[in-house]
């Protein structure tokens, strides 16, 4: 009973968005019905769809879990955009140094590694770098008390701005007019899952990274709930001052649990630069960090939660295509507001849950 | 109780709704006349409403709309990673053309024109080299030598300006073009080059834009060229400064891309345009009469692709013999009596 009501609300946030989303494009001037079949049956149909849902969802499922893991131990982890640049950067960097890349007779690596080195390397170096990253404001919060939502903020500007430096003056193939690094090394790429599960077509972009995502929601939810750590980190989100009085080293989870959220963050460089693009493309991110808190509000912090909210919006970014290209009238942007709508409605979530109380609780006495 | 089954029935709704959907969505999209033709374009980032290249390129689909039985679908991914999916998007439909706009979707799309070898591709400013993708190239050097040519005959201080946007070879292109047009006219006259920056936000500072126009006017040029989006407006800016006298200005600027004549009346001596409108309604020609074709497709002073802008704003800036001998050149240009230098090609 208690898991199902914990769904009921945010299902009801969804139901009521879509509803006010509906009345949206009855005003723009098309049929909401036909653009809501357009957009859940462009997400879901096999094998594309599907696809590419899983596909964007990936991303957000990491920096979902990373900002559920931050507001578990009481802190919001804005940061988590710069988190992933620089962590993308890192995997592609140690990739092409590592990975034999020669551009045009430049040789840009020091050495050649095979796959099997390569791949858990980069993946290990994109972790940590994002961790450090994270760990960078945690430290400051917990050394100095200054709050970590403005510093991590901050830290985006430089971490973006960084990386697009290098990036810029650096790792850039001569004469290329796109802002990217040369390609990493083949060794370094992670299999699409169409390359190792029959059925699903090479074409898509959906890779071993979602697998990861899988397992990162599993080792998370072990991690807070199973060990010693996660008690620790809990408990110092509930109440600090408790906590503390308790045995618990607060400053020390504190920073914990940054450098936990930043590595999280810190994958979506695995799919994007090892898995997508096999290379670091500025501005690769849709905003993956932004709309991770708001998965991870939609998903109330628990890794199943951060799992389907991630899913639904990979839905509305993969159906928000097909509803900007095959309608007459509405955009992209609805999938935008839906999006705002939905975060709105789960943040009313005490306003239902009162109401909704009241109303059981009405036909329990007329009973 | 009552909660509980509420609260499931509320579930088993949804789910079933949402397993529904997939299965009517193939007959919502029959509105679509099948015997029509089917385009699709695909923005940049910037989106349609950039008022220079993406809008180009959608004025130039809206007219072919217009004139001919086409259905015309458009997508604005407004982020990097929904362009794939929006081309897909299309050929999975299949589009009979999908055209992509900017030279940043040429790897994109080479990817997706593979998979799909039934539909015909387009990208503009861009090289593929598949059989059923149009690479539209333009040969902005010959339209650059004209205006060198005009600008070059039109100075007074035999210094002239150029100020390009990123600091690549497609802005090479127009630099050396305008460069050897002006060295035509007058082989002493000095061109003093500038670019904006390196990254893509060289597109859009107006700022750094007048600065570098300052510059260069500080060290005696009078008209400058601007190849650089967004900042070349801050030239604008920088010429209106030095205000005119008995009606005519001291400094002049030449525009870019689309005809922006008019965007400083008097200040702007010409501009050297890029007809993307021209060259995507023909494009979308070509597929109704049933003669698309891939490959190269590049657009020089003899496809009406580049050229230089005439109207009401500028015909009292440029006199009757410039104009003369510019035409003169582009007849010259079109036969192949005088070849301009392609700083794209190694």
């Amino acid at each position: 009973m208690k898991h199902l009501s914990e769904l009921l609300f945010p299902l009801i946030a969804v139901i009521a968005a879509f509803i006010v989303g509906g009345i949206f494009v009855l005003i723009i001037g098309d049929d909401p019905i036909l653009t809501y079949q357009l957009l859940i049956g462009s997400a879901l149909s096999w094998p594309d769809g599907i696809g590419y849902t899983l596909f964007y969802a990936t991303p957000l499922i990491f920096t979902g879990l990373a900002v559920a893991v931050a507001f578990r131990c009481g802190l919001l982890n804005i940061g988590t955009e710069g988190q992933l640049y620089v962590a993308a950067f890192a995997a592609a960097w140690i990739s092409i140094k590592l990975g034999g890349t020669v551009v045009g007779g430049v040789n840009y690596s020091w050495a050649s590694l095979p796959a099997l080195a390569l791949v858990p390397i980069a993946c290990l170096v994109a972790i940590l770098m994002g961790a450090f990253w994270a760990a960078i404001p945690g430290y400051l919060k917990a050394r100095f008390g200054s709050h970590e939502v403005i510093n991590t903020i901050m830290m985006n500007f430089i971490g973006i701005a960084l990386v697009s430096y290098f990036t810029q003056y650096y790792y850039k193939t001569p004469g290329d007019p796109i802002m990217e690094t040369a390609e990493i090394g083949v060794a370094a790429h992670i299999p699409r899952l169409g390359s190792f599960i029959p059925g699903i077509p090479t074409r898509l972009p959906l890779n071993v990274a979602f697998l990861l995502a899988i397992l990162a929601c599993v080792l998370v939810y072990i991690f807070l709930w199973k060990t010693k750590w996660g008690y620790e980190i809990r408990a110092t989100g509930a109440n600090p001052s408790a906590a503390e009085y308790g045995g618990i080293a607060v400053r020390k989870q504190i920073v914990l649990a940054m450098a936990v959220s930043g590595g999280l963050a810190g994958m979506v460089g695995i799919n994007e630069v090892l898995g997508y693009r096999y290379r670091y493309y500025e501005g690769f991110s849709a905003s993956y960090g932004f709309t991770g808190i708001a998965v991870a509000l939609l998903g109330r912090n628990h890794p199943v939660g951060v799992f389907l909210a991630a899913l639904l919006f990979g839905m509305l970014n993969r159906g928000g295509i097909f509803v900007d290209a095959f309608t007459d009238h509405v955009s992209k942007d609805l999938v935008e507001v839906l999006q705002a709508v939905v975060i709105l409605f789960v943040a009313c979530e005490a306003f239902f849950r009162g109401s909704f109380n009241r109303f059981s609780l009405l036909r329990r006495s007329k009973v | 109780m009552r909660f509980r089954s509420l609260a499931t029935l509320a579930l088993l709704c949804l789910l079933v709704s949402v397993l529904l959907t997939p299965a009517c969505t193939t007959q919502s999209r029959e509105r679509d006349d099948k015997s029509k033709l089917h385009v699709g374009i695909v923005f940049d980032i910037g989106g349609k409403d950039d008022r220079s290249f993406n809008a180009a390129a959608w004025q130039g689909v809206k007219r072919a709309e217009k004139d001919f039985p086409i259905v015309l679908r458009d997508v604005e991914p407004g982020n990097p990673t929904s362009i794939e999916p929006a081309m897909r998007a299309f050929a999975e439909r299949g589009y009979n053309l999908v055209i992509g706009v900017g030279f940043a979707q040429s790897p994109i799309m080479e990817r997706v024109a593979k998979d799909y070898p039934n539909v015909n591709f387009a990208i503009i400013d861009g090289v593929i080299d598949l059989p059923n993708v149009a690479s539209l190239v333009f040969m902005e050097h010959q339209g650059s030598y004209l205006v060198g040519m005009i600008a070059a005959r039109t100075s007074k201080t035999g210094v002239l300006g150029f100020i390009g946007g990123m600091d690549i070879p497609l802005i090479h292109r127009f630099a050396v073009g305008y460069t050897e047009g002006a060295k035509a006219v007058n082989p002493n006259i000095q061109v003093i080059q500038n670019y904006v920056g390196v990254t893509d936000a060289a597109w859009n500072n107006p700022g750094k834009g007048k600065e570098l126009a300052l510059a260069q006017i500080s060290k005696g040029a009078d008209i400058i060229f601007t190849a650089a989006g967004n900042s070349g407006l801050g030239a604008f800016d920088a010429v209106e400064q030095y205000g005119k006298q008995n009606g005519r200005a001291q400094r002049f600027v030449i525009g870019v891309d689309s005809n922006q004549n008019g965007v400083k009346p008097g200040f702007v001596l010409t501009s050297m345009v890029k007809r993307v409108d021209n060259v995507v309604y023909q494009l979308v020609q070509e597929l109704v009469a049933g003669r698309f074709t891939g490959g190269f497709h590049v657009y020089g002073l003899k496809e009406d692709g580049v050229g230089y802008a005439m109207d009401q704003f500028n015909q009292e800036l440029i006199s009757p013999d410039t104009l003369k001998q510019v035409e003169e050149a582009k007849q010259k240009i079109i036969n192949g009596e005088i070849q301009v230098t392609d700083a794209m090609k190694k």
